[in-house]
């Protein structure tokens, strides 16, 4: 049955055009949207990667630091996103020592950066400064998505160098039936691609995700917005995680170019196939402990794809993390607030 | 340490897209209004309303077929139907990669007929969504219930277009003709002819 009426549609939109051309006076005043609320200190820098130390809560942190290392696809603010949406504040209260790579904007003089640029250069200069900074041999690293997929490489082929691996929402096996991102891409170029563009516009790669679910993600979504455009803090949070959505740096070329058609299109990191600077990554020589955490209702990575992991890496203390969630409430959620840094930092001070 | 951004800045927030959305919304009500007069009519003068939901849906994807031939000449159904493609609009993705002036003409003419084949599985989703809008009306109408607001039905709405659009996003079809479309635009290029 349709219950309302053509006049109470009528008073409903009236309603709407109201609410919002009264939210254009928040929007107005809402003023400059920050992100990333920790305070933290450079202690590393390479080409355009900064390596960050974030200050310590406790008064005595961990010996062991935690290298968290992103994804090359959007900015790694999401793990400090505001004041109550910060899983890198629970790991610090948690008493950890946390250290994060921000990998900056590729530029076209960064197109042929390759995946062994990536992993074995930035990220192995990264945690060798951390191993010499806090007299270790081994550190902890955590990698999230992509940046999960290249801290597998970098510790399956520099063990000694990692003492516990936590993998976040990490894609290991992309051929799962339910990837639709490797669905999309099966029958692209990418070597005409990236031949031809160099570095892959950051802006493609956000269209890609949004039409996943356009009605709801560029639809749906801008329509709910009208209902809180009078509470000008919940707007400031969605405007904050805009802004994370359309922060995309552009990727360079070469290390696109091997992700897309080894990773994706030919699934060779399950496979023991991927080559890094002439190295062949073997997932069984992550002999390590690991901690596989994945959302049990992500799109982008299925949960499929993530605990694929266990039946290929090499370690005999690998455990799961399932959280009830999507790719992005993992970071931001209240629930992810309350349960992943705790659980995280747990099960490292355990090892 | 926070990193700050002001709007319009183009990594924050972009108004034009509420504003979109907000008029596609409004031309989602003033579809729905003639809807809801029939149906009020017919429940009044004890008429079979079921049949007067399948005309209105009937007229609606009529209407959405001339919508797509002539945009202009039909511009609020147009947008409800474009939404997908406004969305490509407005985050630029012709902008990042579209091809110069003087582009090759023979992959620019491949490129269209492909967008074409594009636009022509988005038009069917469309009227696949009002066909799978129009079951789900009577399901609940035979259920019982009742949609109780226009923001009910733009929420049922945007369900079925979800779940067309899903259907065509996951075929082998679509994972082709996309690779097809993408590699297409790209072929317009000259390599190193970097897009600003």
């Amino acid at each position: 049955m349709i219950g309302p009426t053509p006049a109470q549609i009528a008073e409903e939109l009236r309603h709407f055009q109201a609410r919002l051309t009264e939210g254009a006076r928040t929007l107005r005043g809402l003023g400059p949207i920050e992100t990333g609320v920790l305070p933290r200190d450079p202690v590393h820098q390479e080409d355009k990667l900064i390596l960050y130390r974030y200050q310590p809560r406790v008064a005595e942190p961990h010996p062991v630091p935690l290298l968290i290392v992103y994804a090359l696809v959007n900015r790694p603010y999401m793990m400090d996103l505001q004041e109550d949406r910060s899983l890198i504040r629970g790991l610090l209260d948690a008493g950890l020592d946390i250290y994060l790579i921000d990998w900056g904007y590729p530029d076209a003089g960064d197109r042929h950066l390759s995946l062994a640029d990536y992993i074995l250069r930035y990220i192995g200069h990264c945690v060798d400064h951390l191993r010499e900074r806090h007299q270790r041999d081994s550190i902890n690293l955590a990698g999230v998505c992509q940046g999960g997929a290249l801290s597998l490489c970098f510790t399956a082929l520099h063990p000694g160098k990692i003492r516990n691996l936590v993998t976040m929402v990490t894609p290991v096996d992309f051929h799962t039936p339910d990837n639709v991102l490797t669905h999309l891409i099966r029958y692209v170029d990418v070597d005409l691609l990236v031949d031809t563009l160099g570095n892959l516009p950051g802006q493609l790669l956000n269209f890609t995700f949004l039409s996943l679910s356009p009605f709801r993600l560029a639809g749906q979504k801008y329509v709910d917005l009208v209902d809180i455009l009078d509470d000008a803090q919940a707007v400031k949070n969605f405007l904050r995680m805009e802004k994370w959505i359309f922060d995309s740096p552009d990727q360079a070329g070469e290390a696109f170019r091997q992700f897309a058609k080894d990773f994706f299109q030919h699934n060779k990191l399950i496979k023991g196939e991927v080559v890094i600077g002439g190295q062949r990554v073997d997932l069984h020589d992550v002999t390590m402990p690991v901690l596989n955490v994945y959302a049990s209702q992500d799109h982008l990575v299925p949960p499929a794809a993530s605990r694929a992991l266990a039946g290929c890496c090499g370690s005999r203390d690998y455990s799961e993390l399932s959280f009830e969630g999507g790719h992005i409430g993992i970071y931001v959620s209240g629930r992810a607030q309350r349960k992943i840094p705790p659980a995280i930092a747990a099960w490292l001070l355990a090892r | 340490m926070a990193e700050r951004t002001d709007l319009p800045d183009p990594s924050g927030f972009d108004i034009e897209l509420l504003l979109k959305q907000a008029r596609t919304y409004l031309a989602f009500g003033q579809q729905i209004q003639p809807l809801s007069e029939r149906f009020h009519e017919t429940l009044g003068q004890g008429g079979d309303w079921g049949e007067a939901l399948r005309q209105h849906f009937e007229q609606l994807k009529t209407a959405l077929t001339r919508a797509v031939d002539d945009p202009n000449g039909h511009p609020d159904l147009a947008r409800l139907w474009t939404v997908t493609l406004d969305t490509a609009a407005s985050l630029g993705v012709s902008a990042a990669i579209a091809p110069p002036v003087g582009a090759n003409a023979g992959a620019w003419r491949v490129y269209q007929q492909l967008q074409s084949q594009y636009l022509d599985g988005l038009r069917q989703t469309a009227r696949d969504a009002l066909d799978l809008m129009e079951q789900r009306l009577n399901e609940r109408a035979t259920a019982g219930a009742t949609v109780e607001s226009l923001r009910e039905l733009y929420d049922l709405w945007v369900e079925c277009n979800e779940e067309t659009y899903g259907r065509m996003l996951r075929s082998l079809d679509y994972a082709m003709l996309n690779g097809r479309l993408l590699n297409a635009l790209v072929s317009c290029h000259v390599r190193g002819d970097v897009p600003t």
